[in-house]
């Protein structure tokens, strides 16, 4: 099960909040939901990740396609709030040192 | 009752799937809920269910079969939680595969077997070409069942 919710932060940067859990069975609907996020917003992209209980590599390739969209113009995805074993995944792929990865929005 | 009263080398516990994606989360929930049991720490049955569903989802994206065969043993001798994920697809060879390119990862996929294998104290993959393949997953009971009579 998966859900999101969208917001426009100050600075006009596009964030999409991931709740419930990213793998095979979700994958499809996070990436629809999430390219086409991208392909609405301008500037670096945020993916809050506070609501995000459960990814694997299925979640974790959809996080990459959209960074590589992202990038694509120049700009950055910021992943915000993990919780702790998704910050694990994280860590151990590498990943946070190929995304900007923030405590909050503020940080 | 203590854990070592709970769970018994005798007891192993097996479960089919379908190959289908909405059954991931059946597995994913049923192996974290018999690993509770065995008194791991939250960190420890996360890393359970993300390599167990790597596991079955390697399956369901690379076999052509139409079942998942599980099967757990909570606590045996050798002081392991043990996961077989099997299936009866063409078989492969996990030495060859290439590792993941972390700096430049693909979306593509390809680590999910890096990642069972960081997760989990031992991994073996079994693999006969056009015969299936068994990936064997091992985590270290905790230490409060390792000087109990678990036998």
């Amino acid at each position: 099960m998966i859900r999101f919710t969208e917001s426009t932060l100050k600075d006009g940067h596009k964030s999409v909040a991931l709740i419930g859990e990213a793998d095979i069975y979700t994958a499809n609907t996070i990436k629809e939901r999430l390219f086409q996020a991208v392909a609405e917003s301008t500037g670096d992209f945020y993916i809050d990740l506070a609501g995000l209980e459960y990814i694997d590599s299925t979640g974790l390739g959809i996080l990459v396609g959209v960074l590589k969209r992202v990038r694509e113009r120049g700009d950055n995805v910021v992943l915000v709030n993990p919780q702790p074993q998704v910050r694990k995944l994280l860590r151990i792929t590498s990943f946070d040192k190929v995304f900007l990865v923030k405590e909050d929005y503020h940080e | 009752m203590s854990n070592c009263q709970q769970v018994r080398t005798t007891e192993v516990v097996r479960l089919e799937i379908p190959a289908l994606p909405a059954y991931v989360g059946v597995a994913r929930l049923t192996l974290a809920a018999i690993a509770s049991r065995c008194g791991f720490d939250i960190e420890a049955l996360e890393d359970i269910k993300v390599a167990a569903a790597e596991a079955v989802t390697n399956v369901i994206l690379h076999c052509d079969c139409s079942h998942v065969q599980i099967e757990v043993e909570p606590c045996v001798d050798s002081g392991y939680f043990v996961m077989r994920v099997s299936d009866t697809g063409g078989g492969f060879c996990a030495d060859k595969l290439e590792k993941p390119n972390l700096a430049e990862p693909s979306e593509e996929g390809g680590l999910g077997i890096f990642i069972i294998r960081s997760l989990m104290d031992e991994v073996e993959f079994h693999s006969q070409a056009r015969e299936g393949t068994v990936v064997v997953m091992k985590k270290r009971l905790p230490n409060q069942l390792e000087d109990c009579s678990c036998q």
